[in-house]
């Protein structure tokens, strides 16, 4: 964001936070309270002694005078509150670091993932420095959405399940021709010193997801939105956070998404020419998950306990970076980002030209869902239920769009196995022991890798997931060899490895985290599998 | 023929229930359409005021004003109410697709499931229309009692409150009240379902078995009801309301519904196709039963009013065998299946 845009966008985010919360005095006085009663709360447990000090003793002299001020004063320290949050929010864009960035990426994505020095990189890689792009499969929708960025403000939205997805949609939106785009980026991947110059430089914002003051929430979300209304194209996840079990999102952060509807309708209430936002749901797909351990650790931690920040995963190890990405890149592993079909604010597909379609292609005014009497309004109850229907939309997108891969195909066939040879076993006791049986013969994991196989093909053919070429290509045991192979490559333990003639349940946990990706397509049900 | 520029709503279907809307509201003021298949009822409606078909010996009010044209049916209108047999639904649906725009809030109000794929009416409407802000008029409303003013209530339910306040406008001051909710697949549920209980009450009333027995099959076909609605994500209290044993109640007692009237036949009888050639209304729970009964099949659901609906219907069973075997079965706790 250039600096003129920046300091507009500040400008209205306070301003539009700020008359959110009105003037009546006891409102303002509650979020004045409710904001630095979190803040506090936060700084308790920050690391950082000096820093937090000086941001408690601000916090302090705020409180002292909002217990006495009127509510035109309250408005002003409330003011003060939105300013600092959108201040420390608020990144920049440089284009210079932007031309920098994108000329550097395609042949060393992993000098930005970690600190080290090119050449010792370079050494430690099989094949020198190897071009990104032979990894990188980018397929779907993409010159529609290539159109469609000439026309409105793009809001990509990923699935997450690692924090290099934020670095390969960085990369994959340089590769297909892309304007940069803005994303909230959390706090973590700023710590490492390298990737956060880029970050902040690449129109990256920070999100500190400690912060849990409703306010912070809301300036958050109105910055996202603001960004939209002046054209800049967003990235962000709408699952919120990595997924734990390792499974396609089910359930999404309604309240950013619906900062799409709400700079749409901003936009027609202000006439502007080109109003529109278009959502480009969009799937990643891996082989190997780099933190998969900690994630599916985590979630299967009791529900309530599991952590929604985790800083000390994988991610912040720059050798198991380096480690997972030379695994990775030596057994010719591609990873796949699957560009779905654009959606409006509202959830319906849109054209190349950028014209809603409804279920049966015939284009629709898309504008008239938000008239009232004939002119754009503003109506909460009913820009919740829309936003609803176009997450809605992004779930089912996300789930055609699923790419199975070798080892999800694999961990499905090896879990219903696990799970039918101990019926009625409660799942953490499985995990835990593995149930009856330690092994199975490979005839019957080929067996039951092909009837997984041929349950995929099914539902592929009715648009319900997508076949990776390798799957197709493979025979039953080539698939199986090159799942096993993955797995045992990189994890510490592997989900499962052969012995001899039969193959063994090892880390059964990541049995189940692969096995996921594939859960709610209703391979699981028996209803497609037979 | 010029329809009206002025009209508040429209209605889609020329049926008794959906006649019975439209003079509703045109007693009230309201700047009423309809939209009819043929065009003789179309020209009947509009000259003669009347539709001997479905309402022998009514009288219409002046201002309704009929047409077969699609397109000048919908043009403008803010309210779409869309009242069709749930056989001609996704055709008719399709039809108003081509001309609905976005702001028109569009309801219906049959009581029907979609045999093939057991898609809601709503999911019709989604797949072939553009309308987001849908919902689902639903109720004890029996269209000769409605036309001959008498008091009534009904709920329209959908997610957005502008559907529901819409609806409830138009109807304000008449006396048809009605209530609003947000449970779609509720309503839904409880207005197919009805129809199958109420064939089962039919039989019974046959059979000449009298109050207690239509009593039990009325409770119990609600416990069904309310399991089946629950498993596709209804709230459990919508079937305490207007749409689950309200509509229940007058379905099952009235001689005068549809599928209480294929019920006693059939008891008496007579075989499902001469019930269903000797009269020109479509008994939604016929195909509903046949519906439902696939969907328990397939999601395991124990649903044995409607198994022996469709014994009765589709397998050849006999009045008698098919409530015999209701008596068979074992007996358990009264509400087991709906804790949950």
């Amino acid at each position: 964001m250039d600096h003129k845009d920046r300091e507009r966008v500040l400008v209205e985010v306070v301003q539009r936070v700020l008359d959110a919360y009105g003037h009546e005095a006891q409102h303002l006085e509650q979020v004045i309270f409710d904001t630095i009663f979190e803040e506090r709360k936060r700084l308790e447990t920050e690391p950082d002694r000096d820093r937090t000090l000086k941001q408690a003793h601000q916090y302090d002299r705020v409180h002292a005078e909002a217990l006495h001020a009127d509510p035109v004063r309250q408005r002003e320290l409330l003011k003060g509150l939105i300013r600092t949050f959108a201040d420390e929010i608020v990144g920049h864009f440089d284009s210079r670091v932007y031309g920098l960035a994108t000329r550097a990426v395609p042949h060393g994505l992993n000098l930005l993932l970690n600190a080290m020095s090119p050449i010792k990189l370079a050494r430690s890689l099989p094949n020198g420095l190897r071009d990104m792009d032979e990894h990188l499969d980018i397929i779907g929708h993409v010159d529609t959405v290539k159109d469609l960025a000439k026309r409105g403000t793009l809001v990509m939205v990923p699935t997450h399940l690692s924090n290099l997805d934020s670095i390969l949609m960085g990369y994959a939106i340089y590769r297909m021709g892309l304007p940069p785009h803005v994303y909230g980026a959390g706090l973590n991947l700023f710590h490492n010193k390298l990737i956060g110059f880029f970050m902040h430089n690449l129109g990256a914002y920070k999100v500190d997801r400690r912060k849990k003051a409703y306010l912070y929430k809301d300036v958050l979300k109105t910055y996202a939105g603001c960004s939209m209304e002046i054209g800049y194209h967003n990235l962000f996840f709408p699952g919120g956070t990595r997924s734990r079990s390792g499974g396609v999102e089910r359930r999404l952060k309604l309240g950013l998404l619906g900062m799409g509807l709400n700079a749409y309708v901003h936009n027609l209430i202000a006439k502007k020419t080109k109003p529109d936002v278009f959502f480009v749901p969009v799937t990643i797909n891996y082989e190997l998950v780099l933190e998969a351990e900690t994630l599916i650790e985590d979630h299967l931690k009791e529900a309530g306990k599991g952590r929604y920040i985790i800083e000390d995963d994988e991610f912040s190890r720059p050798r198991v970076i380096l480690d997972f990405t030379k695994k990775l890149f030596s057994m010719d592993s591609r990873i796949h980002i699957v560009v779905g079909h654009p959606l409006d604010v509202f959830g319906n597909c849109v054209d190349e030209h950028g014209r809603s379609l409804d279920h049966r292609d015939r284009p629709i005014d898309r504008t008239r869902y938000v008239l009232r009497d004939g002119v754009p309004v503003f109506d909460r109850q009913r820009d919740e239920e829309l936003t609803r229907e176009l997450a809605h939309e992004i779930v089912k997108s996300y789930h055609a769009n699923t790419l199975p891969k070798s080892t999800h195909v694999l961990c499905t066939a090896v879990f219903q196995w696990l799970q039918e040879r101990s019926p009625g076993m409660d799942l953490y006791r499985l995990l835990r022991t593995g149930g009856s049986e330690e092994s199975m013969p490979m005839a019957e994991a080929y067996d039951r890798v092909e009837r997984t196989l041929t349950a995929l093909r099914r539902l592929s053919a009715e648009g319900g997931v997508l076949l990776d070429d390798e799957l197709t290509r493979l025979d039953v045991p080539g698939v199986v060899s090159h799942a096993l192979a993955h797995l045992s490559s990189y994890h510490r333990r592997p989900a499962a490895e052969r012995r001899g003639d039969r193959l063994f349940h090892v880390d059964r946990n990541l049995l189940l985290y692969y096995r996921n990706r594939l859960a709610g397509h209703g391979l699981e049900r028996g209803e497609v599998l037979q | 023929m010029s329809v009206s520029d002025k009209a508040e709503v429209v209605v889609v279907g020329g049926g008794s229930f959906g006649t019975a809307l439209a003079v509703i509201l045109r007693d009230l003021g309201r700047g009423v359409r309809m939209w009819v298949r043929r065009e003789e009822q179309a020209d009947e409606i509009n000259r003669e005021r009347s539709n001997e078909r479905y309402l022998p010996g009514r009288k219409l009010p002046e201002g309704i004003r009929a047409t077969t044209d699609m397109k000048e049916a919908i043009r403008g209108v803010p309210v779409v109410l869309l009242v069709v047999p749930s056989k001609s639904f996704r055709s008719v649906a399709r039809e108003v697709g081509e001309h609905l725009r976005g702001d028109q809030v569009l309801v219906h109000g049959t009581k029907g499931i979609e045999v093939e794929t057991f898609r809601r009416m709503s999911q019709v409407l989604r797949e072939e229309t553009c309308a987001l802000k849908v919902g689902v008029l639903s109720g004890p409303n029996l269209a000769g009692e409605m036309m001959a003013g008498h008091p009534a209530g009904s709920v329209v339910a959908s997610r957005y409150d502008e559907v529901v306040r819409a609806v409830q406008r138009l109807f304000a001051g008449g006396h048809l009240r009605v209530y609003g909710g947000r449970d779609v697949v509720g309503v839904e549920v409880g207005g197919a379902f009805k129809n199958v209980i109420a064939i089962a009450a039919g039989v019974a009333d046959g059979l000449g078995f009298g109050d207690n027995a239509r009593s039990l099959l009325v409770t119990r076909g609600l416990s069904e009801m309310a399991l089946l609605g629950v498993s596709m994500g209804g709230d459990v209290f919508t079937f305490g309301g207007l749409a689950g044993v309200g509509d229940l109640m007058a379905t099952c007692a009235s001689p005068s519904s549809r599928n209480h009237q294929v019920g006693e036949k059939i008891a008496r009888g007579k075989s499902l196709q001469e019930v269903q050639s000797s009269s020109p209304f479509v008994a939604e729970g016929i195909p509903t039963t046949r519906a439902v009964h696939l969907r328990a099949k397939q999601k395991g659901l124990h649903l044995p009013i409607t198994e022996a609906v469709h014994a009765l219907l589709y397998e050849g069973k006999t009045a008698a065998e098919a409530l015999s075997s209701l008596m068979a079965l074992p007996v358990g706790d009264e509400l087991s299946a709906l804790r949950y």
